[in-house]
């Protein structure tokens, strides 16, 4: 037997930990309004290949029914929920704020923090286009960060509007305007150069300073000293906005721009932004604004949102040791045949194990220890499995609620 | 906050060495066999790998950045960021052939050919983009006896000089790319040590 390449599986304690996870994420969601939403883990190709083009759509997996219709794995779920929006939701009260956590499929190379089936969870925040929406976005994923285990992540934000603006200013053509900002999000700054370089035109030596250029509110002043043009106006504005409002609550060194950040995904419009703890090579947040992608599914509205990795963020916790502390989930109690007892132990919210065999005392003391459980219950009598001491069961069913312990 | 590095042994090794010296650190002479080095000024830790191996380490961020000809950089198709063209470490990847064969004098190369190379990706993008058949050969040294043996009728590799060719009586068919030192960093990395980076690389770059 072998697992698919890029896929793992869980044992019970590294569950439990993801899922404890997930509760501190899906509490932060609630505390911002945001309400769970699900789709089906499969999608017709035809909607992926709306929400994410071409490119994209070809990591997903794909298969066809029996009609021939091709299908394939969500590869992530903002598609999904703008299909619902659209479909669904479409008369609700907007803004709509809605959440997610579920399990995407991709098709990559395997690695560490690149899986090929993994869980994402995150927010959308539909109908609304001001940069109070957009600010509301990136605090909320500051605190999930929080929530997480990681108060020291930081987040990079970049408007993409500010670089199409800029490209366009300097004369680029627009499968120009592709190529560069392939190479400016990978920040190859050797073949920029070279582009630059072979063009010729004055104002594109601009393009490499913007792969280099990060910081604070001093480099949109750089930035127009180079493009002193109304077109980056809207996007540096919101920008400025972002800032200060993470200044507002003192959590403005946990943001830079970095005009290089250009997210693959097609549908980003405006703000775009990814989070990352220094140790990690990888991000684990990302996301942004995509005010065209509803449009694509026939209801044009705003929207702004993120995304998490979940496994990405245990492993940043691993590194740290700071694993996430789930719920107590071990047994208390083992019970010889005894329903009745088992019953009313399990009733109080004790964990109960009852023995299958009818055994002794000693052979259920010695399966207790094996198992780690303190208290065996057999003929009436619990006992304590450390210590021997022996107390009448209706003594502890007695006791209050929730104390299985005592 | 200090920098690993990731430096290729090899000869990419004295250059970079000298570099790095100009950008004020020091990477220590005569360690053994010691492939861990510190910086004694506490500016950086260095990680003396493989050429091949310093895009890996790069990309998972076991080094923040590092030194690698650009010709690994195609062959490895690892995601780092590309910061500068070192301008040393100057060679070529060429299609080569016997002399004999006539390939350099403009006779077309036959359908499935036998090319045997160490860089396997670049040669494939090579003859896929002319839309000719090959079988490629990976090979990991010696290249360039192949033809001589019967084993291929093509080699794909770097010449710096050109002499190991002339040896073995090939001759240049065509070149694919030159190749150049690469200073390469890690993305987040490059962000998470902004400041840290991005002096490096002016200090790398301003020496030519």
């Amino acid at each position: 037997m072998r697992l698919p390449a890029g896929t793992r599986d869980w044992l019970p304690e590294e569950l439990a930990a993801k899922r404890a996870l997930e509760a501190s994420l899906r509490e932060v969601f609630t505390r911002f309004g945001y309400r769970e939403a699900a789709t089906p883990g499969f999608e017709r190709f035809d909607v992926i290949e709306a929400g994410l083009g071409e490119a994209l759509g070809e990591e997903s997996f794909r298969f066809t029914d029996r009609r021939g219709t091709t299908m394939a794995l969500r590869p992530e779920m903002t598609t999904p929920i703008a299909r619902l929006v659209s479909t669904r939701l479409r008369g609700a009260p907007m803004p709509l704020r809605l959440c997610y956590v579920a399990p995407v499929y991709r098709y990559e190379e395997p690695q560490e923090g690149r899986m090929r089936e993994f869980t994402q969870a995150g927010v959308e925040l539909i109908g609304n286009g001001s940069v109070e929406a957009d600010v509301e976005i990136m605090l909320s994923a500051l605190e999930a960060l929080d929530a997480a285990g990681l108060p020291d992540a930081r987040i990079d934000v970049n408007h993409v509007a500010i670089v199409d603006a800029v490209l366009r200013e300097v004369g680029l053509e627009p499968r120009e305007v592709r190529i560069v900002k392939g190479l400016l999000g990978r920040r190859n700054l050797v073949a920029l150069r070279a582009f630059c370089a072979a063009h010729g035109a004055p104002g594109v030596q601009v393009i490499p300073e913007l792969a280099l250029m990060r910081g604070g509110e001093e480099v949109l002043e750089r930035l127009l000293q180079y493009v002193p043009h109304p077109r980056v106006d809207g996007g540096i504005a919101r920008l400025r906005a972002i800032l200060a409002r993470a200044a507002s609550l003192s959590m403005e060194h946990r943001i830079a721009i970095d005009f290089a950040l250009l997210r693959d995904f097609e549908y980003y419009t405006g703000l775009v932004f990814e989070a990352y703890v220094p140790e990690l090579g990888f991000s684990l947040l990302g996301g942004g604004r995509y005010d065209g992608l509803l449009e694509n599914f026939g209801f044009e509205t705003p929207a702004v949102g993120w995304t998490v990795g979940v496994e990405r963020l245990l492993i940043a916790l691993e590194r740290r040791g700071g694993i996430p502390e789930a719920p107590d989930g071990s047994v208390q109690f083992l019970v010889a045949c005894d329903d009745r007892t088992a019953r009313a132990l399990r009733e109080r919210g004790a964990r109960v194990l009852r023995a299958l065999d009818d055994c002794g005392e000693q052979a259920l003391l010695a399966e207790a220890r094996l198992r780690g459980i303190p208290h065996v219950v057999v003929a009436g009598l619990c006992i304590g499995v450390a210590d021997g001491t022996r107390r009448p069961i209706e003594e502890v069913l007695g006791a209050p609620a929730g104390d299985g312990r005592s | 906050m200090s920098l690993t590095i990731a430096v290729p042994k090899g000869t990419l090794l004295e250059e970079s060495r000298r570099r790095l010296a100009n950008a004020g650190l020091s990477l220590p002479h005569d360690v053994g066999r010691k492939l861990i080095l510190d910086d004694p000024g506490g500016g950086a830790r260095f990680l003396l790998l493989r050429p091949s191996d310093v895009p890996t380490y790069v990309e998972f961020g076991a080094a923040d950045c590092g030194i690698v000809g650009a010709d690994v950089l195609w062959e490895t198709e690892r995601s780092v960021s590309e910061l500068a063209d070192l301008n040393f470490g100057y060679c070529r990847l060429v299609v080569a052939g016997p002399r004999s064969a006539g390939f350099h004098q403009g006779r077309p190369l036959p359908t499935f050919c036998r090319v045997a190379s160490k860089f396997v990706r670049s040669a494939e993008g090579y003859f896929a983009e002319r839309d000719l058949p090959v079988q490629i050969i990976p090979l990991h040294g010696s290249v360039e006896i192949s033809p001589v043996v019967g084993l291929a009728d093509l080699i794909v590799d770097l010449v710096a000089t050109g002499r190991t060719l002339a040896e073995h009586d090939l001759v240049i068919v065509d070149e694919i790319a030159p190749s150049t030192a690469r200073f390469v960093v890690n993305p987040v990395r490059f962000r998470a040590k902004y400041e840290e980076v991005t002096a490096l690389l002016e200090r790398l770059q301003c020496d030519a």
